[in-house]
């Protein structure tokens, strides 16, 4: 340990990285996050020259605290634990979760306490590219007698070092007040999760989940006489996983018992687990269709603090990249009726042997397990709307109801060039 | 979490632990210390005959519990869960003979192996009047034997297990590995040459469940449905964390001999001598485990006993941060961790800062593996006054745990149950 590394941020909540940072700061912050909550909407990632000595670096700041979420209000009521008698109206369960604050100043953040959001914001990074990813932990304000802490485990990143890995007894946790920056220097392209690590079966039901991607270095080099600005998922060396459209998924369930308890002060048995809603992005459908949001105002109503959306729009032709991620605790079969899925890619790792040779998996279906991920491609067929949805239907309803719920959502597709080019995932 | 949860909320680890330190002082006593067991632990001979009594004993579990379990174990010593693991060469006929002490008939089962026979004849299913009663000839209660002798499979890892009241006697513990070697080459794991592996590191995980409700009924004689079982602890070789990197073969484990803990050094390219390791995957339940190693893929190369590829054997293995085993299935991966970024302390430090001491939270419960020290091999800095500190030289410590978080815990308390860790020395190794 030197000296030079036990220097601590001034207190409280250091804003020492992104002051240094500057107007550079601001421009990388748009190459970093997507989906957030910051009044001007993030510009379009731009292409940057290649790595040299020192690569680009992006800065992120997350808080985590508590809050409140809703369900859709048609579903079964199952008193006395959801809705949740504590929940402020127009809210239903109380969660866990992060929110991005980058750029906002430190009172701001610190009204972010009690104001969640379920997926967590997603993240996209350059390969390549730095990341200085700060947390704040602003502490549980329905529950001030817990102290917890938060980390953030990029889960699959490879070859990580311990301290950046977020698992509180193999590295550090954050307390609450005080902030830790994690860094990151991804290598491999691909779709990766992330989550809090603290007291993880807690955390992670609770809420803190939420996606992160890398782009590929193909991005900036194309192949196949490609124009600059083709996106590829990985580095594929034949374009064979160019695409038009991206779409991010976290799968996840909700046992809305266990986050009744949490409120209002209660254990859970874990080894109880027995969830009563299915969730995409953090909502379940029809609420999966609505826009996304922006959890620093009110416009979504009952849906502000869940600003994902899960509805995918394409043309006719388009190639469409789906980036599933499970951090539930069941295995999920997602299947889309009508199309042909192929998964060039498990768990941020291109289906391609040490000899080169390519074994990409083409169905109807696609299985996924909790904690793994997959990229699955598709064409859109001719105009319409087509479902995506888990095919265990038991899984296909809002609090144990009747009726359609859960994990669905629509792909609408429009005769070809009816939309132009999608500038940010998920829209 | 609430920090005043009921005692049976509390991880009791940190507390047995506890205890155990103090003791320490006073007499050798294991800690949590990952100790570290090279090369895995067969039983093996030259004529590929084993004798295993089916029976019964108690394996302890990591919050103090004491739970009845059926297993087998070699003739000739004490009960052991999981089944001892027998280790052949591809190709060859091995006799197994099970001898039954149990109060009801038993039997072995060997999926993916040849010419399967009991008592020479080839095994068969058993019925009565009734139907089905076995999925092969089973031992009789108490005193019955079978002798049952197949060809070994195609290279790789496969269970043996119970075909008699399956339901029951799986989650009784009636279950073992079996691993499989290419003839002549024992270092690879399936017939590919771009299998192989370092012999000293090489693992089994066998994967499986417990509801302790159904084993107190039975070892009291009581009437139970086992369509209601209700899992609440979750074994890595008959062990949950933190027991599961205890070495093989620890003393105050008596009848759990296997850990689970890989131990690793960071991979050189292009060094002969720097071979993965190899970590054999088995379900020996009936849900599936997601196991999650954390900070590094592993990459499948074996699955049931059969090398991943495509035509022409064209190389089809992928690479996994989440292995995602079925019941009855198996899978070996390739594990290596590459020092990416050779974090150095002088001359290449990490980007941002280490929070001083007070600023962190280090355990959350009363030890931690992390040495306070960001770099490999790097002196060992300051924990909390009252915080035990397992780390020796500087080691990187990784979790690598079943990702469907409930079973990740001993009955609902985290850090423990399906878990394990995997230990990364430094490259000139850890002097202690």
């Amino acid at each position: 340990m030197t000296s030079d590394n036990q220097q601590r941020p001034p207190r409280p909540m250091s804003r020492r990285a992104l002051l240094q940072g500057g107007a550079a700061t601001v421009a990388a912050v748009a190459g970093g996050r997507l989906l957030g909550s910051r009044l001007d909407a993030p510009a379009p990632t731009t292409v940057r020259p290649a790595a040299a000595v020192v690569p680009p670096v992006t800065e992120v700041h997350f808080a985590a605290t508590d809050g409140w979420v809703s369900m859709p209000s048609g579903a079964r009521q199952n008193p006395p634990f959801w809705p949740d008698s504590l929940a402020p109206s127009p809210f239903d369960l109380y969660v866990f979760g992060f929110r991005d604050v980058t750029g906002l100043d430190d009172a701001t953040v610190k009204a972010q306490r009690g104001k969640a959001q379920i997926s967590a914001p997603l993240l996209a990074f350059d390969q390549g590219t730095d990341i200085k990813l700060t947390l704040t932990n602003l502490g549980l304000s329905v529950r001030p007698d817990l102290t917890d802490g938060h980390t953030v485990h990029w889960h699959g990143f490879q070859n990580a070092i311990p301290l950046f890995d977020g698992v509180p007894e193999l590295s550090i946790s954050v307390p609450i007040g005080r902030d830790f920056t994690y860094f990151y220097r991804p290598h491999e392209a691909g779709t990766y999760m992330y989550h809090c690590h603290f007291e993880d079966v807690e955390h992670v039901q609770m809420g803190m989940t939420g996606v992160v991607f890398v782009r590929p270095a193909q991005n900036k080099a194309p192949v196949g006489g490609d124009p600059l600005g083709t996106k590829y998922a990985y580095n594929d060396g034949d374009g064979s996983t160019r695409y038009q459209r991206e779409f991010a998924f976290m799968l996840t369930e909700i046992w809305a018992e266990a986050h009744y308890r949490d409120a209002h002060i209660q254990t859970t048995d874990w080894t109880d687990f027995s969830p009563s809603f299915w969730t995409m992005n953090g909502r379940c459908y029809p609420d999966t269709l609505a826009p996304n949001g922006n959890p620093m105002t009110t416009t979504a109503g009952r849906l502000q603090y869940q600003p994902n959306s899960s509805l995918i729009t394409a043309n006719e032709g388009d190639r469409v990249l789906l980036r599933l991620a499970n951090l539930g605790y069941q295995n999920h079969s997602l299947t889309a009726d009508g199309i042909t899925l192929t998964t060039v890619a498990k768990d941020a790792a291109p289906l391609v042997g040490r000899d080169g040779t390519k074994h990409y998996l083409t169905g109807n279906s696609v299985e996924i397990g909790p904690g793994e991920s997959r990229d699955v491609l598709f064409t859109a067929p001719s105009p319409g709307t087509y479902l995506l949805y888990d095919r265990d239907y038991g899984y296909l309803n809002n609090g144990g109801g009747g009726g359609y719920g859960g994990q669905l959502t629509e792909i609408r597709v429009s005769p070809a060039g009816t939309l132009g080019p999608q500038t940010t995932p998920n829209s | 979490m609430n920090p005043t949860r009921s005692p049976r909320f509390t991880s009791a680890a940190p507390v047995v632990l506890a205890v155990a330190i103090v003791v320490a002082l006073t007499m050798p006593m294991p800690s949590a210390a990952a100790a570290t067991t090279d090369g895995l632990p067969c039983e093996a001979n030259s004529a590929n005959t084993f004798s295993l009594d089916a029976k019964a004993g108690y394996v302890s579990t990591p919050d103090g519990n004491s739970i009845y379990m059926w297993s087998y174990s070699s003739s000739t010593k004490a009960f052991q869960l999981p089944g001892p693991m027998l280790c052949v060469d591809s190709g060859v006929t091995v006799t197994v003979v099970l001898h039954n002490t149990l109060p009801e008939a038993t039997s072995i089962v060997f999926p993916g192996q040849h010419h399967q026979r009991a008592n020479g004849h080839p095994a068969q299913p058993q019925a009565d009047t009734t139907g089905l009663t076995s999925l092969t000839d089973a031992a009789a209660p108490l005193t019955g034997s079978v002798t049952y002798t197949f060809t070994a499979g195609s290279p790789g890892t496969y269970l043996y297990e119970s075909g008699t009241d399956v339901a029951k006697q799986r989650e009784m513990g009636l279950s073992g590995a079996l691993v499989v070697r290419p003839p002549g080459q024992p270092d690879h794991a399936n017939g590919r040459a771009d299998s192989a592996f370092d012999l000293n590191r090489e693992y089994v995980y066998l994967l499986s469940e417990v509801d302790p409700d159904l084993h107190l009924a039975v070892e009291r004689k009581r009437a139970f449905d086992v369509t209601k079982t209700k899992a609440r602890y979750f074994f890595i070789n008959g062990r949950s964390m933190p027991d599961t990197i205890a070495p093989t073969g620890a003393a105050w484990l008596p009848n759990q001999p296997y850990g689970s803990l890989v131990h690793l050094k960071p991979f050189v390219p292009g060094d002969p001598d720097s071979r993965p390791a190899l970590v054999r995957y088995l379900n020996a339940g009936s849900v599936n485990y997601p196991f999650h190693p954390h900070g590094n893929d592993q990459r499948v190369i074996t699955e049931d006993g059969q090398p991943v590829q495509g035509a022409g054997g064209s190389d089809a293995s992928y690479d996994k941060f989440l292995i995602d085993i079925g019941p009855g299935q198996s899978a070996d991966t390739l594990d290596q961790w590459v020092d990416a970024e050779h974090w150095n302390g002088e001359t290449n430090p990490i980007p941002v800062p280490l929070p001083q001491l007070q600023d962190q939270i280090v355990g959350p419960g009363t030890e931690t593996w992390f040495s306070e020290n960001p770099y490999l091999g790097g002196q060992p800095g300051e924990v909390p006054a009252g915080v035990v500190r397992n780390n020796q030289c500087g080691e990187y410590y990784m979790v690598a745990h079943s990702h469907a978080l409930e079973q990740a815990t001993n009955y609902g308390a985290s850090f423990g149950g399906m878990m394990t860790l995997v230990r990364i020395d430094p490259a000139a190794g850890c002097p202690s």
